[in-house]
């Protein structure tokens, strides 16, 4: 892997990271198992690994995010997730905070380039 | 499926001991429902090798493990930038006292060489120890901090009593790079040089020059000099030489303004032969008597404590300098590194 490479791979994780968080808890607003959540995931678009996704359910679950049972689903016991009530307010806070950036990188895109350069005013 | 209770058994032993039964259940079910989807959309059984195409997605289990732990840092990002300046100045100071140890307190109370060089050899493993230990004390802090929040005090006292005013001055281009000199400064140096050469060169035939009054003593003393005081003299007057021409030439050069480092740390190591010279002289005889008949029963018992004494004396002036030139020589390969970090 080269320099170029290694650095976008570790900024496309770091982009990722908090996306997937979002996704998750805006998932899980409807009750979900660790691989039924990550096929739902996968069918709306957004692939993750196995490896990811369980340990985050757990970190969220840690941090008051989510609420879990274990119940039995076709003859297996299953841990099923669901947003807690905590959950769905920081999720809240979360999306407008998402929708702001996104809204303001999609201004900082759409601007003409001559806005961006250093010297504009001068000219 | 005993390929997967092989998995899921590599992954309980690094699990967290409180947590492994439902970790471990969960990920079976997880991961048996994923085989029964697969299995489902074959309408057959999985292979051996497809079951190991599965696990070998899965990860290595130390790795699936991990991702379970807590982020875990010996120091953390918080804590580490602290660590780091404590560290630097830590080391300075075990550096600077090592070497005072080494060069004036060892002399003192030993006095021989060969316990001056132990002094020096020491230095390492102490500097060592010191950068364990100050690891050691921030690592565990770091660990109390992660582990018992509420117990230990949160950092952010620098940033809470922090004052933008109490920032020290700026520093001046001219300090970082030494003072930059006038011409008629440069050329008062350069005569004020060949004076100080021609009193040097004046001492030998009149020692009043250096001596004063005190010329007395040296007349009608037992002692006599030895003959590396010669040596040692060659070596000032052709430093003196050397020093008076490269002013010159830089004066001819039009480069007065800015003494150049490297060459002010190679006259700084010229500078150093003299003091060998005399370090190094045969028996570390640096004074003897006139007349050894006659005057060995009177002066003769103080002459090696004399000796030892200039020996000592010289010891420490080079301790001193070869710590200034090291010094020297740390800030001019620093300032190399900033200036190629910067140009690129």
């Amino acid at each position: 892997m080269t320099v170029a490479e290694n650095t976008f791979e570790n900024l496309r994780l770091e982009l990722r990271r908090g996306c997937l968080t979002l996704a998750v808890l805006a998932q899980l607003k409807q009750e979900h198992y660790g691989y039924t959540l990550r096929k739902e995931l996968a069918e709306r678009g957004l692939e993750i690994d196995e490896s990811t996704l369980y340990p985050l359910l757990r970190r969220l679950e840690t941090q008051g995010l989510l609420a879990s049972q274990w119940r039995e689903e076709d003859k297996r016991n299953k841990r099923f997730y669901r947003l807690s009530s905590d959950g769905e307010q920081i999720l809240d806070r979360l999306l407008d905070e998402w929708n702001n950036i996104n809204a303001s990188v999609s201004r900082i895109l759409e601007s003409p380039n001559t806005e961006n350069e250093p010297n504009a005013e001068a000219k | 499926m005993e390929l997967l209770d092989r998995y899921l058994q590599a992954v309980r032993k690094y699990l967290p001991l409180r947590r492994q039964d439902d970790i471990i259940a969960e990920l079976r079910a997880n991961m048996e429902s994923q085989i029964e989807d697969r299995e489902s959309e074959l309408d057959r059984p999985l292979t051996q090798g497809e079951l190991d195409d599965f696990l070998r997605k899965m990860g290595h289990p130390m790795v699936v493990a991990s991702r379970y732990q807590p982020q875990q840092y010996l120091i953390g990002p918080t804590m580490f930038p602290m660590y780091l300046y404590v560290l630097r100045l830590s080391l300075l100071w075990a550096f600077i006292v090592c070497m005072v140890i080494a060069a004036v307190v060892t002399p003192l109370t030993e006095g021989t060489g060969n316990a001056v060089v132990a002094a020096v050899f020491r230095t390492p493993a102490i500097l060592i120890q010191t950068a364990a230990w100050i690891t050691l004390v921030f690592a565990a802090f770091e660990f109390a901090r992660t582990r018992y929040p509420n117990l230990c005090p949160q950092i952010e006292g620098l940033n809470k009593n922090w004052n933008p005013s109490t920032l020290p001055p700026l520093e001046k281009d001219s300090l970082r790079h030494g003072k930059s000199r006038s011409f008629p400064q440069a050329v008062a140096e350069i005569i004020f040089s060949a004076l100080f050469l021609g009193w040097l060169l004046l001492i030998p035939h009149y020692p009043f020059l250096l001596l004063g009054p005190g010329v007395v003593l040296l007349k009608t003393s037992p002692y006599q000099l030895a003959p590396v005081w010669w040596t040692f003299f060659g070596w000032m007057v052709a430093l003196g030489i050397m020093q008076i021409v490269a002013k010159c030439i830089d004066l001819a050069r039009g480069a007065w303004e800015r003494p150049s480092t490297i060459q002010h740390i190679a006259f700084k190591v010229v500078g150093l032969i003299p003091t060998l010279v005399l370090l190094a002289a045969p028996g570390h005889i640096y004074v003897s008597l006139k007349d050894s008949a006659i005057d060995h029963a009177q002066a003769g018992k103080n002459l090696a404590e004399v000796n030892n004494a200039i020996h000592l004396g010289f010891s420490v002036i080079c301790a001193i300098v070869v710590l200034q030139l090291a010094f020297d020589i740390g800030k001019l390969v620093t300032e190399a590194y900033r200036k190629r970090e910067s140009a690129q």
